[in-house]
């Protein structure tokens, strides 16, 4: 687990290498579908997810609490 | 007195001025958001399956689920935001009616709902969350407050977050904390309360024994849960990256704690090494399931997305999972974008999901009396799952649609088709309105 977590951090660390774009640059990082979380309206079937399944988390779902599900 | 005039003026003094000077030279700064949006959430969800948690994993899954949300963006100010969010969730299931089977309308049995006080519930839940972006943009800070309440649980939830944007704002990093403190109505199975810590045992059970089939002395060694409280702590990192002009990524580690009630009161656990008693079609527990008071999850994930060209965005996402129960797993899904001129996006989409069981799993009849902890909850045995779905978008850029004084951005259609390898099968259509007050 360890070693995945600082391959993780390593990985991280190479990405801020890569050459910044500029903001004028950002035309296709700024359409709505290249966003980084899921949309909204899926909101609920991640909810469905935490009830029905083990694993919560890196996902910006619920982690547990809250709900009587996992 | 000369004290005051030799330092503290002067140093008003510089204090008004510098204020006054930053008063004069103010820097423009977009909105960090324009108009009050409000979003219209609803999905319906359904699902059956044979491997009831509540009849000890042999029994009807049948479930349905409505929910309804709203969610409102109140821009304060340039630089904050309040949200509201309350939803309400209605659901309907065959497994949790079976809580008390012997409902006395039908032949109890474990794929027969019950008409009972159990067959329904309402869920509901309000967060605020209030958001502050500095004037750079590059530091947001975020806190929220949440109560949710179904009949047998009481959530109070609290939690904040710090975001911090460098290198041109190519460079994402958040730290989260969130905090829920639960509490549980201890509900446990009909037959079982006459055996509880303060009940009369045999002499209170409230079925007529000659109708038993099989073990007619019935009479299980059932102690109530100790603790009613369930508390979650969760800490989680972000760090997300532009990796060129059409790629970019995200990572995301979460720790999360939970301590107490983390059984479910009603779910029954049938042993191997304990004869069978049977009222009508139903199996008389044994007992409810047993789990640790403590449980630590770790979850990885990361998203990569790319946009192809105008028309195609391709959108990843990996995450692995576990806990100390033993379990472990691992999440993948692809989703790819396709625009249909400028109005509409179709969202094909596809889902893997696999997990191996909890240490505490077995499945119904397999379970021993002498062990510690026990449960057949499917939920957390192993198996995988696939998940397909197709969406479809519609985007009114002008907002030329309104009701009201609210003009419509976006609407959300989508459905999702989710099979298990263990047999559970459910879908799940979401709706998502979007307006903005003009």
């Amino acid at each position: 687990m360890i070693k995945k977590v600082i391959t993780m951090v390593i990985l991280a660390a190479s990405f801020t290498s890569c050459v910044a774009v500029k903001e004028y640059e950002k035309v296709s990082i700024n359409d709505p579908d290249m966003a980084l979380a899921d949309k909204k309206s899926d909101r609920n079937t991640t909810t469905f997810h935490s009830y029905r399944e083990a694993a919560v988390g890196a996902n910006g779902g619920k982690t547990g609490g809250g709900c009587g599900c996992n | 007195m000369n004290f005051f005039k030799k330092l503290v003026l002067p140093v008003f003094v510089l204090g008004f001025t510098i204020g006054y000077a930053q008063d004069s030279t103010e820097v423009y700064k977009k909105r960090v958001l324009e108009n009050t949006e409000v979003d219209f959430l609803s999905s319906y969800y359904s699902q059956d399956g044979a491997n009831a948690a509540v009849s000890g994993g042999f029994g009807s899954e049948e479930l349905t689920d409505a929910t309804g949300t709203v969610v409102v963006s109140i821009p304060l100010n340039d630089d904050d935001i309040l949200t509201i969010d309350a939803g309400i969730s209605a659901y309907t299931s065959a497994s949790s009616s079976n809580i008390d089977p012997f409902d006395g309308n039908k032949l109890a049995d474990p794929f027969i709902a019950s008409s009972g006080a159990s067959s329904s519930d309402l869920w509901g839940n309000v967060t605020g969350v209030y958001s502050h972006s500095s004037d750079s943009r590059d530091d947001i800070w975020s806190a929220k407050a949440s109560i949710s309440s179904e009949y047998d649980y009481f959530s109070v939830g609290a939690g904040g977050s710090y975001t911090k944007l460098f290198n041109e704002k190519n460079t994402e990093v958040s730290v989260n904390l969130n905090v829920y403190l639960d509490t549980w109505k201890t509900i446990y199975p009909i037959e079982l309360r006459a055996f509880a810590n303060a009940s009369s045992g045999y002499d209170a059970f409230i079925f007529n024994r000659n109708a038993i089939v099989g073990d007619q002395s019935y009479n299980p060694d059932f102690k109530e849960l100790g603790s009613k409280g369930r508390n979650s702590y969760s800490l989680g990192f972000g760090f997300s990256q532009i990796l060129s002009k059409k790629m970019q990524g995200s990572l995301a580690l979460d720790f999360v704690q939970q301590k107490g009630l983390l059984s479910t009161p009603f779910q029954r656990v049938y042993f191997s090494d304990v004869p069978d008693s049977f009222y009508e079609n139903f199996q008389l527990a044994d007992d409810i399931e047993r789990l640790p008071d403590s449980r630590f999850k770790v979850a990885v994930g990361g998203r990569l997305n790319y946009y192809i060209n105008e028309i195609f965005v391709l959108r990843s996402y990996y995450r692995y999972y576990t806990d100390d129960w033993g379990i472990q797993s691992h999440t993948a899904s692809l989703e790819i974008p396709i625009k249909i001129g400028q109005k509409f996006t179709l969202y094909p989409s596809y889902r893997y999901y696999m997990q191996t069981a909890a240490d505490y799993f077995a499945p119904y009849e397999s379970h021993l009396s002498t062990e510690e902890f026990y449960t057949s909850d499917y939920d957390i045995s192993e198996y995988t799952a696939n998940q397909y779905g197709f969406g479809v978008t519609y985007t009114d850029l002008l907002s030329n649609f309104k009701l009201w004084n609210l003009g419509l951005k976006t609407i959300d259609l989508k459905y999702n088709k989710y099979d298990r390898d263990s047999g559970l099968s459910a879908s799940i259509v979401t709706g998502g309105f979007k307006f903005v007050i003009e």
